[in-house]
């Protein structure tokens, strides 16, 4: 289970996937707060899109500029096949330490 | 709503911040939602708050390893005056000063080959060495409450006193911003004789 993905990392990927190629900053940032259903901060997003593209897991390329953000481009973001293999391989890390147990658990919680 | 603008000088600390590939994108990504999200909910004062917290926050990201090796280093050597008294502070001195200095000029070093901005190295040493004071100053007090015996406040004494203790990490801001910008200075230095790899 060495190298899977943490569970932010994997909130930022999936935003990726879910935002089907409208996947840049702000609206990556947007969607992690909505499905964490907490504020997120924008520095946090954006280390983690740098660190998952540094380690292959992501690709980006720049789009136009809008007069919303004076002009300045946005950077759009897309899944590498090697992030897909890792979220891949999270998920199946999960299902492994689940194993032999219900989701959700009885009992006093 | 086009025409609002988060505080300038805060977009100028952004940017010090942020590679100089990232500077475009990730500014205009928070005047981005700044302008069409948090101004309209929350008007102008608590927008402009909302802008400083997300700056703050990469503030705090960029230098919370050098803060804590920073105040790390200081806590050491307060601890050690307090538990393992001595009449000769010099070579404590010298050692604790060069390696405050070497974490200071690496985090202005580090500061000016991310963003490739001399300005860097300086706002990295502040930034250090304020956060560096809050733990410091919160670590102390720590200590403080841990070892207070006659015997210890007697070590306490004879090596500065509290007020020392408490006013030194605060007073190490300026030198700190001059140990930065030497930083940032070497890191410019190294970045034309070894210019980064174009990707």
């Amino acid at each position: 289970m060495a190298g899977v993905l943490g569970a932010f990392e994997q909130a930022v990927l999936l935003a990726v996937l879910r935002l089907h190629g409208e996947a840049y900053g702000r609206g990556i940032l947007k969607e992690v707060q909505a499905r964490l259903e907490r504020e997120v901060a924008a520095g946090a997003v954006h280390a983690t899109l740098v660190r998952l593209e540094q380690k292959g897991l992501l690709a980006s390329h720049l789009g136009p500029g809008t007069e919303v953000r004076a002009g300045r481009p946005r950077r759009y973001y897309a899944l590498e096949p090697a992030g897909r293999r890792a979220l891949n391989e999270a998920r199946a890390a999960v299902a492994t330490l689940w194993r032999g147990f219900k989701w959700p658990l009885r009992g006093r919680a | 709503m086009t025409k609002v603008i988060p505080p300038r000088w805060a977009e100028t600390v952004l940017c010090l911040l942020l590679a100089p590939r990232d500077r475009q994108t990730v500014s205009g990504d928070l005047v981005e939602e700044y302008r069409e999200t948090i101004y309209p909910a929350r008007g102008q004062l608590r927008a402009d708050v909302w802008y400083l917290t997300q700056v703050a926050e990469f503030l705090w990201r960029d230098n919370r390893a050098w803060a804590a090796l920073l105040s790390g280093s200081f806590l050491a050597r307060t601890a050690l005056d307090w538990l393992v008294p001595t009449i000769e502070f010099h070579t404590r001195s010298t050692m604790s000063t060069a390696v405050s200095a070497g974490i200071l000029l690496s985090a202005g070093f580090w500061a000016e080959r991310r963003s490739h901005a001399l300005l860097a190295g300086a706002l990295a040493g502040i930034a250090t060495t304020l956060i560096a004071a809050i733990i410091s100053v919160i670590g102390a007090a720590s200590l403080l409450a841990m070892w207070h015996d006659p015997q210890t406040r007697a070590a306490i004494q004879s090596s500065g006193g509290l007020e020392e203790v408490f006013t030194l990490p605060v007073m190490m801001v300026v030198p700190g911003a001059f140990l930065g910008v030497l930083g940032g200075l070497v890191g410019a230095a190294v970045r034309k004789l070894v210019p980064d790899t174009p990707c």
